[in-house]
């Protein structure tokens, strides 16, 4: 009996001293889907990006395409047809090959199923040809240089044509190709990835990883103090980011994010139609009232649509400055009697916790002029979609994240006819578009930077829109963790990951 | 009325509640502003896409036909398929209920004891100690939010303390044979010693919290209910032929306090489930509760409707039971 007792205490206590061979890592984010056809969030990009393998890569710690998948490529004259080399060595890791046929398989898969990022692939490929098992070959409907940008999304990931449904998404877990497979999955609350033993790339620094999804921010704090994870990565509060930063316990990691921030005008209603309203508010606005006070710091002022850090950025927008403001609002026969009366429009959970300050902020800005005043409105994101697409409001808060890493995703989306309706500006501009596409048939990337300054320097003189700030990318981890690397692709890569006492 | 017609009345009385209740949910759904197809995209998509999509969804066709064809599936026990997901939303709630009906049975649980212990000890001695106290701790546990209760205990257990994890069901890497979903009976049932640990340990906060929360009201109903039995002529009867107190309390009064109780009871079990929305937000607990919220975040209409649809069950059918235990243990009920 005493025996057996003593026994169970051991074993009680061996549970609580067990070593941990694994980095858990806690987010709120949560995994939607994990086919390549229909995945078109960042969390769910997340795991496939470790877990599959595309024709190109990010560089570590870059923007620069690098081969994965394509050894090399050729771009036709034209621009027109791309022809990519592959790897003779890569597996999925049931041991099935992929080759150029799986890659053909995988691309009118995209194009034929139509899901959610599907028209990254369908809106400029025109057709897929096998040219022998390791040769693939695409050719694009019109010219567009960012094409080897868009390959570097997860919608471009091979999948196995083997077990893959033609005409159907799957739900469950893909085939693994890349540095980790998918050991375990329970929806919304953890996923497990272990070492892939068939991938062709370097061999992941630590066995496994866990994934933990928690429910809100402050619970992700708690769950890092209390140990049970070793890094938090997205989102906790830029409040408790400040207070993690000065603990030292904890090492708070900060990286550039590709993510920005905008002021939204919709053109064709009164009295935002009016140049010189949107212009007025573009100087009344205070960014680094929102860096400082908001974000205490945690983001950059943004004065483009292109983010800082990528090329063809320029900063294009006014600082603030309220005497051109009332000018202009002036001119437009406002005064003190007979002030400019706004709704301003934001969702206060989709963007987090801060927006409902961010726009307080905004308000008081504006309101300086003496000449406008700001009614707050919001809306919960589905309605708010509802709205701003509708063309029923007129000023309100939207924010973009990038599907490639070019300045055309940031441009096209925003000025084009068909980007500025489906973000509610409703802006047209046949001018800045005839350059866009210029642009974007351009191989240049002297000549397209140069087009792309000017397109943004027309964005300066009409304002459908008022780039605001830039978020900035945090990782908070427990010193032990090493090897991680925020990266301007937003990729947050597993296999660097490790820990060291 | 016997017994039998009682059932069969009570029984046939709930269909029409519940499809009304199912109309309720599909009508308000359709009128509040947000659109599903939108919000999943993002806004992100050209609207071609857009447009291909709700064809897809059938959200283009008469409101009239999207009803029939959602009331036939739920006949069918079909809920259709998630928006978001796109997996048979059945199955996700079969993944999520089980977490639910985990915690809300130890939630119960807590709830009881607290509340029917200290409600019975409460009355014995009336403006005694236990009785302000109870009172006190009645109000005051009442009108604490959950989810405040809950990071209270999170912060004081979990990061200052240490003593117990802080979210979610189970630690990573040691889940049980799946038998019923619900982790602590699975690990018993597989003698899984680790898991059953570790289940319980996780357990612990979110029940507590969510117990604490419900065992006001039943402290308050069992005291109020037993100074009124008390007061009757069949406690003083008891007492004059000197049965002891603890027996007149628990097995006399308590026993005859119990029809009223019991109703509340079943009320606040299935006020527990919902009650569990924000205590599984709280505690990242992955129940249903959580699985609604999301849904009804991204206006996956499937989802929410299945989701309504299954708690509507679930009331109904507590409320079926309630009655039927009512009338077993009091036959007037039943006229």
């Amino acid at each position: 009996m005493r025996k057996a007792l003593f026994l169970f205490l051991i074993l009680t206590l061996a549970l609580f001293v067990f070593a941990r061979d694994y980095i858990t890592i806690g987010t709120t984010d949560k995994i939607r889907i994990l086919d390549p056809a229909d995945c078109y969030d960042y969390f769910s990009s997340n795991i496939l990006q470790n877990t599959m393998a595309g024709l190109v890569d990010y560089e570590v710690g870059g923007t620069e395409i690098i081969p994965w998948l394509a050894e090399s490529w050729n771009i036709s004259d034209d621009g027109l047809v791309y022809t990519f080399h592959l790897r003779k060595d890569a597996h999925f890791m049931n041991g099935h090959p992929i080759d150029a046929n799986a890659l053909k398989f995988s691309f009118d898969r995209v194009i034929k199923l139509n899901g959610d990022p599907a028209f990254l692939l369908s809106d400029v490929i025109a057709e897929t040809r096998v040219v022998d098992d390791y040769t693939f070959e695409v050719t694009l409907q019109y010219p567009f240089s960012a094409f080897i940008a868009v390959l570097g999304y997860t919608v471009a990931y091979p999948v196995d044509p083997a077990v893959t449904p033609a005409d159907d998404f799957f739900y469950d877990v893909p085939i693994a190709s890349g540095p980790y497979y998918i050991a375990d999955w329970e929806r919304d609350v953890q996923l497990v990835l272990k070492a892939n033993p068939e991938y062709f790339g370097p061999k992941p620094k630590t066995e496994t990883i866990v994934i933990r999804f928690y429910q809100n921010a402050s619970t992700l704090r708690l769950a890092l103090e209390s140990g049970e994870i070793d890094v938090a990565y997205r989102t906790l509060d830029p409040r408790d980011l400040l207070i993690l930063k000065t603990d030292p316990r904890y090492v708070v990691y900060e990286g550039q994010s590709p993510a920005i921030r905008e002021l939204v005008f919709n053109v064709k209603m009164p009295p935002y139609n009016k140049v010189n309203v949107r212009k007025a508010i573009a100087y009344a606005v205070d960014r680094s009232y929102i860096v400082d006070d908001v974000f205490a710091g945690t983001v950059e002022p943004l004065y483009t649509l292109v983010p800082i850090g990528m090329w063809s950025h320029l900063d294009v927008m006014p600082e603030r400055n309220l005497e051109k403001a009332r000018e202009l609002l002036r001119a437009e026969g406002y005064s003190e009697s007979n002030p400019l009366e706004i709704e301003l429009w934001y969702t206060p959970s989709h963007y987090g916790s801060t927006e409902a300050d961010v726009v307080q902020v905004l308000k008081e800005a504006i309101e300086e002029t003496g000449l406008v005043k700001v009614d707050i409105k919001y809306a919960e994101w589905a309605t708010y979609i509802d709205y701003f697409i509708n063309g029923y409001i007129g000023a309100f808060l939207l924010g973009w994240y990038p599907d490639y890493l070019d300045p055309d995703d940031y441009l096209w989306p925003f000025l084009s006819k068909s980007g500025a309706a489906s973000m509610g500006a409703f802006y047209e501009n046949a001018l800045i578009e005839t350059m866009m596409i210029q642009s974007r048939a351009e191989s240049d990337v002297a000549i397209r930077t140069e087009i792309n300054e000017d397109v943004q320097r027309v964005l300066a003189i009409d304002v459908p829109y008022v780039p605001l700030w830039q978020g900035k990318q945090y990782c908070v981890t427990y010193p032990y963790v090493k090897g991680v690397v925020l990266e301007p692709s937003q990729i947050f890569r597993y296999y660097l990951l490790y820990t060291e006492e | 009325m016997s017994l039998k017609w009682y059932i069969l009345t009570r029984i046939l009385l709930a269909i029409p509640m519940f499809f009304i209740l199912l109309l309720l949910i599909f009508v308000v759904l359709r009128i509040l502003p947000g659109d599903p197809v939108l919000s999943m995209l993002g806004g992100k998509a050209p609207m071609s896409v857009i447009e291909a999509k709700r064809h897809e969804l059938g959200y283009d066709r008469p409101l009239l036909n999207q009803f029939g064809d959602y009331l036939l599936g739920v006949l069918k026990g079909d809920l259709g398929r998630s928006a978001l997901t796109k997996r048979p939303i059945a199955d996700e709630i079969a993944d999520k209920l089980p977490a639910t009906i985990e915690l809300t049975i130890f939630g119960f649980i807590i709830a009881l004891v607290i509340g029917i212990f200290w409600g019975a000890e409460a009355t014995k001695r009336h403006g005694g100690i236990l009785d302000v106290t109870g009172r006190v701790y009645a109000i005051f546990i009442y009108s604490i939010p959950v989810f405040w209760l809950g990071m209270l205990f999170q912060w004081l257990f979990g990061v200052k303390l240490k003593w117990l994890p802080i979210a979610g069901r189970i630690s990573p890497l040691i889940k049980p044979e799946k038998i019923t979903g619900m982790y602590i009976f699975d690990a018993l049932f597989t003698w899984n010693l680790p898991a059953l640990k570790d289940a319980s340990l996780h357990i612990i906060l979110p029940s507590v919290a969510l117990g604490l929360i419900i065992s006001s009201v039943f402290l308050r109903m069992v005291r109020g209910n037993m100074v009124l039995m008390l007061s009757q002529d069949f406690v003083k009867a008891a007492r004059a032929r000197g049965i002891k107190e603890n027996s007149v309390i628990y097995r006399h009064a308590l026993k005859n306090a119990f029809v009223p109780i019991m109703t509340v009871m079943g009320l606040q079990f299935a006020a527990l489930m919902a009650g569990a929305v924000l205590t599984e937000t709280t505690f990242s607990w992955p129940g249903i509760g959580s699985y609604l919220i999301e849904k009804i975040r991204y206006r996956d209409f499937p989802a929410i409707q299945g989701t309504i649809a299954v708690y509507a069950i679930i009331v109904v059918a507590i409320s079926i039971i309630v009655d039927i235990m009512n009338a077993l243990v009091d036959p007037r009920v039943r006229y």
